[in-house]
């Protein structure tokens, strides 16, 4: 499981459900939750939040241009791949936090990915949950 | 060589009777000492250790003071109880216990301490009463610091020499146990009989001794 | 069942401390007491069976008054006759393990309890044998059957399952759930491992020095909205294999087989029998009408 610490920037809600803004790494994050200010206690601005996301959510983009509709993107470099048949672990350092990418094998072909390449990291906001305080590692 | 059995029958009953007396006073007390918290076992502890450390004959000495019918406890004993302890086999008894307390209890304390305090509690818990923990757990649990107590304050009281000599002097049928009977037969140059005595204590008491370790080493299997 | 108030001052490793709580347990119910060593849980168990006194405070079980301070009642252990399991197992060496259960048996009541129950705990074959020549797992199996034997409608377990290997661990919390349904048991078990707490109780008391700061169901307590998931189970680990650069772990949720996709660096701190939370965001599970 991904891991990054933030703290809550903005909270846009509903009566079912919010969309939070954490920053961490100069980056903002969002996430969709179903849930609100009113019934989660810690969904307060100001508040340090750890975004909790799977490896297999990560999606991987080089040279990305154009519109696109994915709320959290975030540029990292490349510092392992571990190549397996099917799926592949690519290791991103992201401003000194190391994440961790799984997509095909296929996939790393077709963007030619090699240790030391800048990627984008892309992560859908549904993908992304939050836990009260710090929980990095 | 005609050889007085008298000493050394005079030696074991004064041994038995003795252990008897002990296994009887001695048992719930180490059992007391063992779990006593007060303030004052300290001192307990070390007016039941002094025979370890003092020369028999001091203890003797204010034993006999004490039974003498010269001093008030002598005398209350005559009066009450009819008894005489200085110069009586009742009173080698006595002294006897006294001095052969540590080696009973000092064993028989250090083992109930062993036992974990789980078992009394467990036994508390099924309902049973202090008495038949006691009978069914505690004492079956220290068998062998029970024997090794029992048969060393035997076999101390076989032994003993100062406490006899100050208390019961020398009187045939009433004190005269093996040990003062070996002194005095060398006294008076009869060494066939007090090799006699001498090898029959010898013989005696390393055979009781052997038993315990040999039966302690079977139960530690 | 149980309604208790106590206060008794404690000495820990840091300092003295009180002893300060009350304590509500209904019939029938498995009440876990968790927290770290040394903040009062073995105190607490011990007080209820009265191997210790509250300084102040009442006990009542059903309606009977075991403890109380300011009426200076305090019934005798043996008067309360709790179903106790200890730590280090406390079976009389001195006794068998047929021995053990009949010594535990109520004045009058049938031997036949003692065969029942050794058959039940799968103790027939070892009925002759010393307490020193059984293994940990067999010896705990003993010391719950002899807890049992005495009829107890309230059992006390004191971190019974810690000295266990994580195999023997999870089979004894099955037998345990078996005979608490069984015999209708009220339990409390002390416990640091949030694993058993998970399976056995139905609420969990967090103790820290010598109060209960927080309780409720165990899912609740343990992750008391840390994480937004709201696909959300807990399960024992069945199996653990590597998969490719990933690995599968096998999940028991409920009466589910379930697998689910780990990173190799997560797995490293897990192992078969451990209880896991797994979370999803509720916009992943896909729905299908049966």
């Amino acid at each position: 499981m991904n891991r990054i610490t933030g703290k809550i920037v903005a909270i846009e809600s509903n009566a079912y459900m919010s969309l939070v803004d954490v920053a961490a790494e100069n980056v903002v994050f969002t996430a969709t939750l179903l849930e609100t200010p009113e019934t989660v206690e810690y969904l307060k601005i100001g508040n340090l939040v750890t975004l909790l996301f799977k490896e297999t959510e990560v999606a991987l983009a080089k040279n990305l241009d154009g519109l696109i509709s994915l709320r959290n993107r975030f540029s990292a470099s490349v510092t392992h791949i571990d190549a397996g048949d099917i799926l592949s672990a690519i290791a991103l350092d992201f401003s000194g936090k190391k994440l961790v990418s799984v997509i095909t094998t296929r996939a790393v072909l077709r963007l030619q990915l090699a240790v030391g390449d800048q990627v984008e990291a892309l992560v859908k906001a549904n993908e992304i949950a939050l836990m009260a305080g710090h929980h990095d590692h | 060589m005609i050889i007085d059995w008298q000493p050394l029958l005079l030696t074991f009953k004064l041994a038995s009777v003795t252990t008897a007396i002990l296994l009887c006073i001695g048992l719930p007390f180490a059992w007391w000492l063992a779990n006593s918290k007060m303030r004052f076992k300290p001192v307990i502890e070390t007016l039941v250790s002094m025979p370890l450390v003092l020369p028999p004959s001091v203890l003797g000495f204010y034993l006999l003071l004490a039974f003498s019918p010269a001093y008030w406890f002598g005398q209350w004993l005559d009066r009450v109880a009819g008894l005489r302890l200085a110069f009586s086999f009742e009173g080698l008894v006595v002294a006897s216990t006294i001095f052969s307390f540590p080696f009973l209890v000092h064993p028989i304390q250090a083992a109930f301490q062993n036992l974990p305090r789980s078992l009394t509690d467990a036994a508390l818990v099924l309902g049973k009463s202090q008495w038949q923990i006691f009978t069914r757990v505690l004492l079956p649990n220290i068998k062998p610091a029970l024997l090794s107590g029992t048969v060393l304050a035997f076999a101390h009281t076989l032994g003993e020499f100062g406490v006899v000599l100050m208390i019961g002097g020398n009187l045939p049928n009433q004190t005269r146990v093996a040990s003062i009977a070996i002194y005095d037969e060398v006294e008076s140059l009869n060494y066939a009989a007090a090799n006699v005595y001498a090898g029959v204590l010898f013989l005696v008491s390393f055979l009781i001794l052997l038993a315990v370790y040999w039966l302690n080493r079977r139960a530690a299997k | 069942m149980i309604q208790a108030s106590l206060k008794k001052q404690l000495h820990g490793e840091q300092g003295e401390f009180q002893l300060a709580l009350s304590l509500h347990v209904a019939q029938g119910e498995f009440v876990a007491l968790f927290g770290p060593s040394g903040v009062g849980k073995t105190t607490l168990l011990r007080c209820l069976a009265g191997l210790e006194q509250p300084e102040q405070g009442s006990i009542k079980v059903r309606g009977d008054t075991w403890f109380d301070s300011s009426n200076r009642i305090n019934l005798a252990p043996q008067q309360r006759q709790v179903g106790y399991m200890f730590q280090d197992y406390a079976l009389f060496p001195n006794m068998t393990v047929y021995g053990n259960l009949a010594f535990a048996l109520r004045k009058g009541a049938d031997k036949k309890r003692v065969y029942d129950l050794l058959d039940m705990m799968d103790l027939g074959e070892l009925q002759h044998r010393k307490p020193n020549t059984l293994s940990g797992g067999q010896k705990q199996r003993v010391a719950l059957a002899r807890a049992l034997a005495s009829e107890p409608s309230l059992l006390l377990l004191d971190e019974p399952f810690s000295a266990l290997d994580a195999q023997i661990r999870v089979r004894m919390h099955d037998e345990l759930l078996r005979l608490q349904k069984h015999f209708g048991l009220t339990a409390i078990i002390v416990s640091h491992d949030v694993g058993e707490v998970y399976k056995l109780a139905s609420r969990v008391m967090l103790m820290q020095s010598g109060a209960i700061v927080q309780q409720g169901i165990p899912i609740e307590v343990f992750s008391a909205g840390q994480t937004t998931g709201k696909f959300r189970f807990t399960g024992e680990i069945l199996a653990i294999e590597p998969m490719d650069i990933l690995c599968s772990l096998t999940v028991l949720v409920g009466n589910q087989i379930v697998r689910v996709v780990a990173m190799p660096d997560e797995v490293a701190k897990l192992n078969v029998g451990d209880a896991v939370m797994l979370v999803s965001k509720a916009f992943n599970p896909m729905i299908i009408k049966l």
